[in-house]
């Protein structure tokens, strides 16, 4: 069973986050070890297997990113696991330039700035992602997520950076 | 988990950090990535007339698993020819770093990061080869 169909959602890019949450909380509630404990081992078993898939699915289509990434692979793009490399010198070199920038950010203004650069880039980038599942075109919609997985390292990076820049500060 | 003494000498104190001009002819660069983990790799070789890797730097935004197999590189190639520097596998990396088995995928980024740039470098050197038009 796939994570949408296990929260009975369809299974779209965009979900809405109070549906999701609903959904969630109505199946978590039904598959709570609290019902199980006068039942027999096997079904709190299946009930503890059950809301782990849950949490699993949950987290996995909570998050926009995640969400996409599996829905792409649902139709059929697969990304490079670990330990596999790309060479896509665009888009490498993109990200290379902005580790690079952040790496020379000396204020958290700055880094500030280009975070909220990257965010505006995923935004958009996911914005798009709709308009390539409509055309079937699993390249672009590949090389969008690989681009996506790259600002989003950047966006945990930049946190870091700002965290360590206050700590010297203070 | 310990490290081994070699990686974080190369982690605490990466050799050969820096970029070579992209756009010279004998300057190979290779860029690659492991999207999984976020790491972007670049290390670039300048060959010497005598077909001798002179120097080779690199820039690595990862791990200290990257790091530390990319600064390991720089070093290695140096004074090899390309198709010797062409032989180094990542297994040969990450035995001499003695990389934890869920930091091998840091030793393949460097291979896949010197081939890369060797075959860059091959690439701007045929093209240099191929008949000029005359002016």
């Amino acid at each position: 069973m796939d994570h949408f169909a296990r929260l009975g959602l369809p299974a779209t890019l965009d979900v809405d986050a109070a549906t999701l949450d609903g959904a969630y909380f109505a199946a978590q509630r039904q598959w709570h070890p609290d019902r199980f404990v006068a039942r027999p081992p096997e079904e709190r078993a299946k009930a503890s297997t059950e809301a782990a898939a849950l949490n699993d699915a949950y987290r996995t289509l909570k998050n926009p990113l995640s969400r996409a990434v599996y829905f792409a692979g649902l139709h059929g793009v697969e990304l490079p696991g670990d330990g596999q490399t790309i060479d896509d010198p665009e888009l490498l070199m993109e990200a290379m330039e902005a580790r690079e920038a952040l790496h020379e950010s000396a204020t958290a203004e700055a880094v500030d700035t280009l975070a909220a650069r990257a965010r505006r880039d995923m935004e958009q980038a996911l914005a798009g992602l709709g308009t390539l599942f409509l055309r079937h075109d699993n390249a672009a919609i590949r090389k969008a997520l690989l681009r996506l997985r790259y600002l989003d390292k950047f966006a945990e990076e930049a946190r870091a950076r700002r965290t360590n820049l206050q700590r010297v500060k203070a | 988990m310990a490290y081994s003494e070699k990686l974080i000498d190369h982690y605490e104190n990466p050799r050969n950090i820096g970029s070579l001009d992209k756009g010279a002819e004998d300057v190979g660069t290779g860029l690659v990535g492991a999207p999984a983990c976020g790491d972007v790799m670049k290390l670039q070789i300048k060959v010497g007339a005598d077909g001798l890797i002179e120097d080779a730097k690199f820039k690595t935004f990862g791990c200290g698993s990257a790091i530390a197999s990319s600064s390991l590189v720089t070093e290695w190639v140096k004074g090899k020819t390309i198709d010797e520097a062409e032989t180094i596998k990542n297994t040969d990396i990450a035995k001499h770093l003695a990389l934890p088995p869920v930091k091998i995928h840091c030793s393949v980024l460097a291979e896949d990061a010197i081939k890369a740039a060797i075959a860059d470098y091959r690439a701007k050197a045929s093209k240099k080869d191929e008949p000029q038009a005359a002016e």
